[in-house]
């Protein structure tokens, strides 16, 4: 493999820079559905950072991984809707603020 | 020119995730969030990772993006209405900065880690056994009294395995021996480093025989059209051999020159064709011992001869050809590269996964589920309870 001109660490800084957008989608907003967006957002940086290292140690280990998250992400995406399906069903709303089933 | 369009796609995912994050409208944010995920597939590209691209294009922007949209227009849940005053009033300031600080601090780790990331590592060494030992029937072959192959039978090859890097005592036996009690019919020295592939041919007859190692290249042959072929010399004869491309007789031209007994042949790359294969004593061309008439050779394989000769009942030799054919290893990112990790070392992995992907849908199926059977249920009890009663009774009304 001939050497890439884009170093490694230009690849896990993008990878880093958005994972924490997706961490603060999570935080801040309040669309359940847009939290989910932001999960599925952090998962693909990390992918990206997988893919970075497998080329860098030219061993195909790190695209199983990608492939692994991938699936997981597909089956958590599948769970995760139905849950906000059932939830929308009974309390009329996604706004997560309105998920407190205890009052304090 | 690839740093620069690595700085355009990055720019481009960095603003498309935060136009995600900051769009009121939830199926913007879903079609910015897709237009990140094509950025991460173009990244997948750049870095040699064609089956993932495609996956990423196909499962995540295709099929994910798809339900989510779906979901988002299904609830139509676009915007959540804005609150007048949302419950944790501190929590964006506070969120903002931990981000910066672990931005800060990832990126010191990533630049002034000094981490050795340029070291390449090499894939552990790959051994196998090769029997081309005339008059024994089949033979075990042993690394260090551990055995690499066993019961190979004259003519065949066993499977790659994998060994550490290290000196060890390559020995052949008769297939059955014991290796504490029963002596070997050759030893070789034998040194194994990391990323190569060795095949270890035994040949000769049963009173002498000689383990040959063959360094094989199994990487990835760079010309499509071509493949690679290494020649092992085991004629009984002794002589030193041409290995010459007799398909067109009237352009013979030498594959390999003056390979002397026991001894295998530099490897060489040929382009994929039907060929007439003939040996010859080195610098003759009159006499041809063998040979191997319309071979179909194939790109991106590695090929091994092995000439050779029988003994017969009435004392004549004839000519054998041992000819073993591998596939050379895929492309890195390649699909075949990733099915073959796949249905290799990470089969269990793989199976659980699938397991995963089952109990989910069967959790999505339980969790979206109209609870229709209790209810029906409970309507069949009510049929029990006297007419004016069931007004009274608590429970469900329907919605």
């Amino acid at each position: 493999m001939e050497a890439s001109e884009v170093s490694i660490e230009l690849y896990v800084l993008l990878s880093a820079i958005l994972f924490i957008m997706g961490t603060m989608g999570v935080l801040l907003r309040r669309n359940a559905i847009l939290i989910f967006m932001s999960v599925e957002l952090m998962l693909n940086a990390a992918n990206l950072a997988l893919a970075a290292f497998a080329r860098q140690w030219g061993n195909g280990d790190g695209h199983v991984m990608v492939f692994f998250v991938m699936t997981v992400a597909a089956a958590e995406v599948a769970v995760g809707l139905a849950l906000i399906v059932a939830i929308f069903r009974t309390k009329k709303s996604i706004d997560i603020d309105d998920l407190h089933l205890f009052r304090g | 020119m690839e740093l620069w369009l690595f700085i355009i796609i990055g720019a481009v995912a960095i603003i498309a995730a935060a136009m995600m994050l900051i769009s009121e409208n939830a199926i913007y944010s879903a079609l910015f969030l897709i237009l990140n995920f094509a950025c991460i597939a173009f990244f997948f590209l750049m870095l040699n990772a064609a089956f993932v691209a495609m996956v990423q294009i196909a499962v995540y922007a295709g099929a994910i993006m798809v339900l989510f949209l779906f979901v988002i227009m299904l609830l139509g849940a676009e915007r959540v209405l804005p609150e007048a005053q949302p419950r944790f009033r501190w929590l964006t300031p506070a969120a903002i900065i931990l981000a910066l600080v672990f931005l800060a601090v990832s990126t010191l780790a990533i630049i002034k880690g000094e981490i050795d990331l340029t070291r390449p590592k090499l894939e552990e060494p790959m051994v196998r056994a090769v029997h081309a030992v005339d008059g024994v029937p089949a033979v075990d072959v042993y690394l260090d009294g551990e055995q690499v192959a066993r019961n190979v039978a004259f003519g065949e090859a066993s499977s790659f395995e994998s060994r550490a890097t290290g000196r060890y005592d390559a020995q052949i036996f008769p297939a059955g021996a014991d290796p504490e009690t029963d002596d070997p019919l050759a030893e070789y020295p034998v040194n194994l480093v990391p990323g190569v592939t060795l095949s270890l041919a035994a040949i000769g007859n049963a009173q002498e025989p000689e383990l040959v190692a063959v360094t094989e290249d199994l990487g990835q042959v760079d010309d499509k059209d071509a493949l690679r072929v290494v020649a092992i010399n085991a004629l009984h004869g002794r002589m030193a051999i041409d290995v010459v491309d007799d398909t067109d007789s009237g352009n013979r031209r030498a594959l390999v020159e003056n390979v002397p007994y026991g001894k295998a042949s530099d490897v060489i790359e040929i382009e994929k064709d039907t060929y007439n294969i003939g040996v010859y004593p080195a610098g003759s061309s009159r006499t041809r011992l063998m040979g191997i008439d319309d071979e179909d050779l194939e790109a991106g394989t590695a090929v091994l001869w092995i000439f050779t000769e029988q003994r017969q009942d009435d004392n004549s030799y004839t000519s054998t050809i041992v000819n073993l054919e591998t596939d050379a290893r895929p492309p890195f990112g390649s699909p075949a590269h990733v099915g073959q990790l796949l249905f290799s070392r990470y089969v269990l992995p793989f199976e659980l996964v699938s397991l995963l992907l089952l109990v989910a849908m069967i959790g999505a199926i339980v969790l979206t589920h109209e609870r229709l059977a209790p209810r029906r249920r409970f309507v069949r009890r009510l049929a029990n309870v006297p007419a004016g009663l069931e007004r009274s009774l608590p429970g469900e009304t329907g919605d």
